[in-house]
């Protein structure tokens, strides 16, 4: 019953994200645009170019952010966790502008391709220092260790965007975390990136459940905590790659979907990781569709929209943790 | 007192370099003789270019260490530095909503507003009806408002012109560019009523420091005295962030560099040592963000981000050792 409402509420916002916007369009274009493309059409121009790449962009990354979310909030025991908060998106973006500082080149595809090792590279550095791989990472220190990674990445990415002019524009367009541009990257293989990810999750999730009772009482199931944590850390970073390669940086979404997604899921980490994804994909593609919506013509960008939504939540959360559990 | 002496000539020495370092760099006796004849290449330097701009980051930088201090002795706890908690987010996001709806008002003003309405949401959403708040959830609830109202700013700014978000971009980095005398007055003339202020409570604040218990049993009205210090805290912060942006982690670290070097005891001893270390800090940081690349000059929260951000993570991993986190 959950999952069908689940489901459908996802249909819905489909549905709105395709038909609301600066043009209207109606789900007959859609089928005629499908049958019958007429390429001079601007109306089946703009949902073929525009709003389908967009809808697959945010399903691909807020999907992704999603089951990131869930994974690493099952791995450190920790509801504050999440990749935007714990520096993952400001090491993209510093793998980003250095890269196309370097190479001297900013097309599409090499954006992405800088953003996915800066994004990996980050995640496992802010899981070493917030004493992730000890088991006992707590919320406070996790995300103080995930903001002063944060702030220590943009104070890098700030001194080269202003010394080099060229590097502040690429960095204006993509710091956005909008997926305005979502036609020109690469989906595909993100999608697939994103799906890897996602199907080491569903394997692992049953050891993560073990690993989450304690590590003595996980070897003694037969679990090797090291390498669960380390093939975690894997699916997390190909996720939040693949969504940052799509979408930018977007914090938060990994923080509220998984609370939501344990409602509906129960205690199975596996369903829990499902729910998420939906959850994830269907929240990410509400922000941008309001986004594009509250301010038409101009845009605010998704990444904007999850913050203003997520950060109340994250004062929710911090504040109902119980004093015990702040440690 | 003769580490506090120490302390108190680095920051002149510090003031000194900065005043004759830049892309023209000039001698001690030429700023002398632009002080005392009121003319020459020191005057113009003394009066419209790096005197406005050095002594608005000894103000800062005071005000950001005093107001650091007051808060990490209040809460007992190093993390706790109103720009972990929000506080100089909140007068950032007042100041870009005050240009994003074109008010003339005060940026003083509009900034204690910002920072006052943070301490308050941030003491209203840790509050728990059946016990004393402990400072962890209090620092992380802090972080949560912070992230609110930098979410806020950033959606705010998508509404300024092009030239006003850059500007706004540069100036929530915390910059000294482009000060003049008006900032000067505005930081050391509010700085010096809160920091008499704050000398006015240094007493309740020493009794505080000994446990909420303690002092009550000392005859301490506890609650009142916490916000009365808590608000000075505040309105500190925001003048500092009034006149030269959200720099972060100088209220961090003043507090403990100055108390590990001096090793002042008395804490009226500690609040001044930690004022005079943020002087040095924010000074040092803009020294060094306008020679790090010649021909360009970066903002100083950039430098203060690369010393603060390696510190934070530092004194992360000290309370992790002793069992404090």
């Amino acid at each position: 019953m959950k999952w069908a409402g689940l489901v459908s509420l996802l249909v819905l916002v489909m549905g709105l994200s395709l038909t609301v916007g600066v043009r209207d369009l109606t789900l007959a274009d859609y089928v005629t645009a499908i049958t019958a493309f007429d390429p001079y059409d601007p109306a089946h121009v703009t949902l073929m170019s525009i709003r389908l790449p967009r809808l697959l962009a945010a399903l691909i990354a807020g999907g992704a952010l999603g089951m990131a979310g869930s994974m690493m909030q099952a791995l450190t025991r920790n509801p504050l966790a999440d990749p935007g908060l714990l520096g993952v998106n400001a090491g993209a973006a510093f793998a980003l502008i250095l890269g196309t500082t370097l190479l001297g080149r900013a097309d599409q595809s090499t954006i992405a391709m800088l953003a996915f090792p800066g994004a990996a590279a980050a995640s496992a550095a802010v899981f070493a220092l917030g004493g992730g791989l000890r088991g006992d990472a707590g919320p406070v220190r996790l995300t103080l260790a995930g903001a002063a990674l944060n702030a220590l990445l943009l104070s890098l990415v700030t001194a080269v965007a202003l010394i080099r002019q060229d590097s502040l524009d690429i960095l204006r367009f993509w710091v956005a975390g909008s997926l305005s541009q979502a036609a020109a990257r690469p989906l595909f293989e993100m999608a697939i990136a994103a799906a890897i990810g996602g199907g080491m999750a569903w394997a692992l999730a049953l050891r993560l459940e073990a690993l989450s009772l304690g590590s003595a009482l996980a070897r003694g199931l037969g679990t090797r905590p090291g390498l669960v944590q380390a093939a975690t850390l894997v699916a997390v970073t190909l996720t939040t790659g693949a969504a940052v390669a799509v979408a930018g940086p977007i914090a938060f979404l990994g923080l509220m979907v998984p609370p939501v997604a344990r409602r509906v899921a129960g205690h199975s980490l596996r369903a829990e990781l499902l729910a998420s994804a939906i959850l994830g994909g269907g929240l990410l593609l509400l922000a941008d569709t309001l986004g594009r919506l509250i301010l038409a013509p101009a845009e605010v960008r998704a990444g904007i929209m999850v913050a203003l939504l997520g950060a109340p939540v994250f004062i929710w959360i911090a504040r109902s943790l119980r004093p015990g559990a702040t440690t | 007192m003769r580490r506090g002496i120490f302390l108190s000539l680095m920051l002149i020495a510090s003031i000194l370099v900065a005043l004759m370092v830049g892309q023209v760099d000039i001698g001690v006796a030429d700023l002398w003789q632009g002080l005392i004849t009121g003319e020459g290449p020191g005057a113009l330097l003394l009066g419209t270019i790096r005197g406005p701009r050095v002594a608005t980051a000894v103000g800062a930088g005071a005000v950001l260490g005093l107001s650091g201090a007051i808060f990490q002795t209040l809460f007992r706890n190093p993390l706790a530095a109103p720009d972990i908690m929000g506080f100089t987010a909140g007068a950032g996001l007042a100041v870009v909503a005050a240009i994003a709806m074109g008010l003339a008002l005060p940026m003083p003003l509009v900034a204690s507003l910002g920072g006052l309405v943070a301490a308050v949401l941030v003491a209203l959403f840790s509050w728990r009806r059946d016990a004393a708040t402990p400072p962890l959830t209090l620092i992380l609830v802090g972080l949560g408002v912070g992230f609110a109202a930098s979410a806020l700013t950033t959606f705010l700014m998508t509404f300024l012109p092009t030239v006003a978000a850059g500007e706004a971009q540069r100036w929530m980095t915390g910059s000294l560019a482009a000060r003049d005398w008006g900032h000067v007055a505005q930081v050391w003339g509010l700085g010096v009523i809160l920091g008499l202020l704050t000398l006015g409570q240094v007493q309740s604040l020493t009794v505080l420091e000994l446990g909420a218990d303690l002092a009550a049993g000392l005859g301490l009205n506890v609650e009142r005295a916490r916000w009365g210090l808590a608000g000075t805290g505040v309105l500190l912060a925001a003048v500092g962030v009034a006149v030269a942006g959200p720099i972060p982690f100088v209220a961090l670290m003043a507090g403990p560099f100055s108390s590990r070097f001096t090793g002042a005891r008395t804490l009226g001893g500690r609040l001044a040592a930690a004022a005079a270390a943020g002087a040095l800090i924010t000074v040092l940081g803009d020294l060094a963000a306008r020679a790090a690349v010649p021909g360009i000059q970066l903002p100083v929260g950039v430098m203060t981000g690369l010393i603060g951000a390696p510190y934070l993570l530092w004194r992360l991993s000290r309370e992790m050792e002793r069992g404090e986190l």
